[in-house]
This record gives C-alpha cells, sequence and structure tokens, in this order.
C-alpha cells in the first residue's frame, strides 16, 4: 500500500508557512479543548498524522448530523484536516449510487483493513430487517460487516450512539445503538439532536492527529467535550446562584436572561459543550436564545419527562392515588382507635 | 430507567403514599382515642386556649433549666430552622413543591440555604455527640433515636454534595439526594420522627389536662 | 505618542463573568514579572453571554502595538492598554473568526520568526543568486 501523506506535508505542498501551521494548531487546540500548552505537542502530532479513510453509515437517521457537519466543515480550519481524511462512502453527499457506491465501500475497506474510521447516525432496528435496508441490505448486517475491519467507530448523534427518537417509546422499530451490537471494536458516542459541528470534527482530528482514542466517560463520550454539564458552563449561572428564575418565557426573569431551571432546563444533567463551543460559529446556544436545554445528548432524553418540567420535580402520577393513601391511613387509624378504646374498655371494667 | 428516573417516578410515589397512609394512620389513630374518663372537679376549664397557650409556652425553656439546657436547646432550634428554611426556601425545593401545590412562594439565595445546611449539619452531629457522651441521654436512646437523626441528616448532607458537586456526577447525587428523601419520608410517621405532625397535638394536650387540673402552665 | 485609553473597571453590567476573568489576568501578569511563565487563556473556553466579550474587550482596550499576519487567512495581535496582555483574534480564509485568546506574556509567539521559515526564505534568497 502506498504511504498515504502525514498532514504536514499536505499543509507544506499547500505553501502553508510555519506561522500558518502555529495559528493551525492553536486553533486545533481550542476546538479539541485542550489546553494552550498542548499546542506544540499538538503541532508534533498533526505533522506526523496520515490521512485516514472514513466510511459513514447512515441508518435510521433525519440526515441532521450531517446538516450540522456540513455547517462545519466547509468554510472553516477544519476544512484543512478534511483534506487529511478521505471520505470514502457517504450515501448523502456521495456522488456514486447503487453499486458503484457500495463498491466504493467495500474498495476502501479492502485497501484500508484494519484501518479505516466507520461513522455511523442513525439507530439500527431490530424489529424487522425490513425497516431500514440500504442498497437491500438491513442497517444491521451492513454494519457488522463494515465494522469488521475498522479501527474504531463512531456513533454520531443521539440515535446511533443512544437509540435517540426512534428508540423513544415505544420503540416500534426495536431501534438499538452502535454499542449495543459493536462490542469488539471501541465505540466513541457523539451523541447530540445534532452534535455540535465543531465537537464532530473535533472527535475525528483528535482521532487522526493522535491516533489513539480519547479519554472517554462512563457512556463511550469525549471527556473533552462531555466533560461538564451545560449548567456548570453557563453564562447564567450566577442567577440559579443568586435564586433569580425565569417563570415564563414572557416576564421580567426571561428579558433580564434570568437562569431557565424553573423552564425546565435540563442543563444541570446535561453534559455538552454548547454553552462555550455554541452554535452558528459560535453565535449562541439555546440558552442564550432563552430557551431550556431539552438535554439531546443524554440517553432517553425524548422520554426523560416534559421538556417544561423542571428537574427537581417528582413524577407523581395522580393525586386520586395519594387520596387513595390517605384514606387508608384514615381506615388504619379508625381500626388502631377501637383497638385501642376496646383495650381502654376492658381496663376499666377489669380496674 | 435509570436511577434518576426511578428516584424521581416510583421511589418517591411509593414513599409519598407511605408518608400520607402512615401519617393520618397514626394522627387518626390517636385522635379516636377515648378520653380516660376524669370524675374530678375542673379547676379552671380547659380548652383550646389552653392547648395554644402551652403549643407556644413550652417553646420556651421553664427557668430552673435554662442554664442546664441551653445548649442542646440552642443547637436543636439551629438544626429544626436550618432544616425548615433548606426544604421549604430553597428555590428548586419550592419548584418541588409547586409541582403538586400547583403555587410557590420566596426562597432564598444558595448560599445562604447552604450556610444553613451546613448549620444544621453541624447542630446535627453536635447533638449527636452529646446523645451519646451524655450517660443519662446514652441509657435512654434506642435505634429509632440513631436512625432518625440518620434519615434526617442523610438528605441535608447529599443536598450539599450536590451544590459543591463531591463524588459522584450531579444526576447520580441527585438520584441519592431524592433516594435519601424518600427514606426520610417513609420512616417519618413511624419513629420519633412522627413528632413533626404530633409534637403540637401532644403539646396541647398536656395544656388541655394541665389547665383543668389547675397547674401553672 | 498615544497614552493607552483606561476604561475603569466597575463590576460586570451583565452576568458577571467577566471579573473572574480579569483577575486570571492579574494573576497570569504576576507569574509573568516573576517566572517570567507566559499564559495563554482561550476565550472560546469560557462562558459568557450576550455582550459581555466584547464588554471585556472595551474594558482591557488598545495599547500601543497591534500587528496584522496573512497566514491561514488574517489575524490580529494587539496589545491591550495593559502591557503584556495581548489580544489575539485569528480567522481563517473565509473570514470568520476561529480563535480567540488573551496571551500574557513579552511577546506572543507567533510574532517571532519561525526557523523553519527561515530557513525556507534563506534558499529562497540564496537562489537568488543564481
Amino acid at each position: 500500500m502506498k504511504k498515504r501523506p502525514t498532514v504536514g506535508e499536505i499543509l507544506q505542498a499547500k505553501g502553508v508557512s510555519r506561522r500558518g501551521f502555529l495559528k493551525y494548531c492553536a486553533t486545533t487546540a481550542s476546538i479539541l479543548a485542550l489546553p494552550p500548552s498542548m499546542i506544540p505537542r499538538i503541532a508534533e502530532a498533526i505533522e506526523n498524522a496520515r490521512r485516514t479513510s472514513v466510511i459513514w453509515l447512515s441508518f435510521q437517521e433525519c440526515t441532521g448530523c450531517t446538516e450540522s457537519l456540513t455547517r462545519s466543515a466547509s468554510p472553516t480550519v477544519e476544512g484543512l484536516i478534511f483534506d487529511a481524511i478521505s471520505l470514502d462512502y457517504h450515501h448523502t453527499l456521495q456522488a456514486a449510487a447503487g453499486e458503484q457506491a457500495e463498491a466504493a465501500r467495500h474498495a476502501a475497506m479492502q485497501e484500508n483493513d484494519g484501518n479505516y474510521l466507520v461513522l455511523v447516525d442513525g439507530s439500527i432496528p431490530l424489529g424487522n430487517p425490513g425497516f431500514s435496508t440500504i442498497a437491500g441490505i438491513s442497517n444491521v448486517d451492513m454494519l457488522k460487516e463494515t465494522v469488521a475491519g475498522a479501527a474504531a467507530v463512531v456513533a454520531i448523534g443521539s440515535c446511533a450512539a443512544f437509540g435517540g427518537i426512534p428508540g423513544a417509546d415505544p420503540n416500534p422499530t426495536g431501534a438499538v445503538s452502535v454499542m449495543d451490537l459493536v462490542t469488539d471494536k471501541p465505540v466513541i458516542n457523539v451523541p447530540g439532536c445534532p452534535p455540535i459541528p465543531m465537537v464532530m470534527t473535533a472527535v475525528l482530528t483528535q482521532f487522526l492527529t493522535f491516533g489513539e482514542l480519547p479519554e472517554l466517560d462512563a457512556l463511550s463520550r469525549p471527556l473533552a467535550f462531555y466533560g461538564q454539564t451545560i449548567h456548570d458552563r453557563c453564562y447564567r449561572r450566577p442567577f440559579y446562584e443568586q435564586g433569580k428564575f425565569a417563570k415564563t418565557f414572557d416576564d421580567e426573569g426571561a428579558k433580564a436572561g434570568w437562569c431557565l431551571y424553573k423552564l425546565g432546563c435540563k442543563g444541570p444533567t446535561t453534559y455538552n459543550a454548547c454553552a462555550t463551543t455554541k452554535w452558528n460559529n459560535g453565535t449562541s446556544f439555546p440558552i442564550e436564545a432563552g430557551h431550556p436545554c431539552l438535554g439531546c445528548s443524554e440517553p432517553n432524553f425524548w422520554d426523560d419527562g416534559g421538556f417544561y418540567e423542571p428537574l427537581s420535580t417528582g413524577h407523581f402520577d395522580s393525586g386520586e392515588k395519594l387520596a387513595g393513601a390517605a384514606a387508608a391511613g384514615v381506615a388504619l387509624g379508625a381500626v388502631a382507635a377501637a383497638a385501642g378504646r376496646r383495650r381502654q374498655a376492658k381496663f376499666m371494667k377489669e380496674g | 430507567m435509570d436511577l434518576l428516573e426511578f428516584a424521581k417516578g416510583p421511589a418517591l410515589q411509593v414513599a409519598a403514599y407511605i408518608l400520607v397512609a402512615g401519617s393520618i394512620w397514626r394522627l387518626v389513630g390517636i385522635l379516636l382515642l377515648k378520653e380516660k374518663p376524669d370524675f374530678s372537679e375542673p379547676r379552671q376549664s380547659g380548652g383550646l386556649l389552653a392547648a395554644l397557650k402551652v403549643i407556644y409556652t413550652r417553646s420556651f425553656t421553664a427557668s430552673p433549666f435554662k442554664r442546664a439546657t441551653l445548649y442542646p436547646k440552642m443547637m436543636a432550634y439551629v438544626m429544626h430552622l436550618g432544616l425548615f428554611a433548606v426544604v421549604f426556601l430553597f428555590v428548586p425545593h419550592i419548584m418541588f413543591f409547586e409541582g403538586f401545590l400547583g403555587f410557590e412562594w420566596p426562597g432564598l439565595p444558595n448560599s445562604v440555604i447552604f450556610f444553613l445546611g451546613v448549620a444544621a449539619v453541624v447542630s446535627g452531629i453536635a447533638l449527636l455527640v452529646r446523645r451519646i457522651t451524655n450517660p443519662v441521654l446514652r441509657l435512654i436512646s434506642n435505634f429509632d433515636d440513631y436512625f432518625s437523626w440518620f434519615v434526617t441528616l442523610f438528605p441535608i448532607v447529599t443536598g450539599l454534595l450536590i451544590s459543591v458537586r463531591m463524588g459522584f456526577r450531579y444526576e447520580t447525587l441527585l438520584a441519592i439526594h431524592i433516594l435519601s428523601v424518600a427514606l426520610l419520608m417513609i420512616w417519618l410517621p413511624f419513629g420519633k420522627l412522627g413528632h413533626t405532625f404530633l409534637v403540637f397535638v401532644t403539646r396541647g394536650t398536656t395544656g388541655m389536662v394541665f389547665e383543668r387540673r389547675g397547674a401553672k402552665t | 505618542m498615544t497614552t493607552p485609553q483606561h476604561v475603569p473597571i466597575t463590576a460586570s453590567p451583565f452576568h458577571g463573568n467577566v471579573r473572574p476573568l480579569l483577575n486570571e489576568v492579574l494573576h497570569a501578569l504576576d507569574k509573568l514579572l516573576e517566572t517570567r511563565e507566559a499564559t495563554t487563556i482561550d476565550l472560546a473556553s469560557l462562558p459568557f453571554g450576550p455582550g459581555e466579550l466584547e464588554h471585556l474587550e472595551a474594558l482591557l482596550g488598545t495599547g500601543e502595538l497591534s500587528a496584522k499576519l496573512d497566514a491561514l487567512g488574517s489575524s490580529s495581535i494587539r496589545e491591550t492598554a495593559y502591557p503584556g496582555v495581548w489580544w489575539l483574534e485569528h480567522r481563517n480564509a473565509f473570514d470568520e473568526i476561529v480563535g480567540r485568546y488573551l496571551e500574557i506574556t513579552h511577546t506572543p509567539e507567533i510574532l517571532s520568526s519561525q526557523d523553519a521559515d527561515i530557513i525556507a526564505g534563506r534558499a529562497h534568497l540564496e537562489e537568488q543568486f543564481e
């Protein structure tokens, strides 16, 4: 196999100066959420990173993740790192179709056996293989076949990572996540609905740059982006501490930009980078736009109670059952009192 | 279902049933008891007013005991008032109550609540130390006393841990906190914590009996 | 020479996220003076409410020196009104901001000519003699 060029060589060939390269490394560190002190290490790693083949599989998904990703990939520095990957299969983005597309996938798998990356968006239906197919191949078969020779699998979006909306109750297709099926390869989850574009490219960048898996949390999410809660990094946090909350979407508190906890914000239990990386090229994020966090990067966010219900609310099903409990209490009390009266009467009689 | 969902859902639900049924059981059981017949001539007409008077006067120590009980009394007040503020004046808690009561009330800033919570825990520990080191107190203490102490303090400690983010992740700590509250709710009607709803009933009854007998209250 | 304009530092009118950062800058300046160790603060990693970043920029003001770099898009390197505190902004080829940093240092590293570039440039100069 012909040695693929390193990223350093690619940049050099493009006539990028050392200063430009340093700048590139600084912004890469920023994207990777690494401290600026890591820049020399990144520079060294990037210079020696090799171009990697990537196969993107889309299963039960809405293409929102791809939409999100392309918002990041085209214009920014990550565009450069995309010079360093070879996106060999992505049935939404590629020009080829049908047999030709499948042939491209097989060719990439053979040429890069053991070294390519598989990216998956969408969940996999197990209820019936016919629920979702590509080129007549069921999702589960295509995943297993493609993952066999992969170096690692990246589950993009909450559907691939946790089952997402297709997996929401009552889960009609029997949708499962990538990590439910892939157990013998490293799986990196990049959840979100969709994930932040920068985070997706950064996870790829990190893997391509350092050639190793990033540090992951208990849900296999890279700690660099999913290590802190939205609440911990929220610019409205000082209002939470002061006990200042917006009570409706149009009251004085909402206008003053107070904490949205009372409006159901899931920031405290949601691990993601929205509060600092933000969306649309750093323009803002949901809380900055005045809407509570839905917790879209957490498992089962769709079924996890109401979006507008405060986190501290208990889930009581009805007042009737509680009234029933009260009635039971009255009955028990009456029985206990009757028994007490009998004892009392007996005592009085016998002395 | 994850731990937090379990805590917020079934655990809290069952605990609420037990709390309501148990508390009413004990209250009704006591209130429906037949009064012991008293054949003596009443010295004064014991009524509701007498009950209220004792409920108030017993909130303070009678002067002969003031010095001796100053320390535990103070600690107990700090613990009870701290606990009250933490439970009912912390804004996320108010939201919890609003969830089923449908109305809210003003709360205190988190930093004040944190301070009161720490004060409650410290005084609670001080009272436990006193209970263990004082031979008389130790003699009259049983499992109920220690367990009641534990189920009361544990939710405050877990709540404080959430605010300083110690040990586990937020959602795990929150789940443990809610479960610890569920434990408190389940135990509350049956042990000595029953004084939550019985304290003024018993004190009022004492007041009425004493008034009837002509005692100075 | 224009005197650096000082904007008085008052409590942030916004969400109180600016003040702690200024405190961090203060400590970084101490470190620079004592150990000559530079500090870089990635502004993208910090929570800012609407307008707070602009507020911070106004507070730090403009100092004596500013430079433009043209490599993989433009960059501006500007000393703030507080000597030793530099405001760096990197843009990509599409003129979108891709990174914002505060560097607390004597000279930001990116201003220095790099050995790799010097070697390439020297070779190029040598070619002129042939």
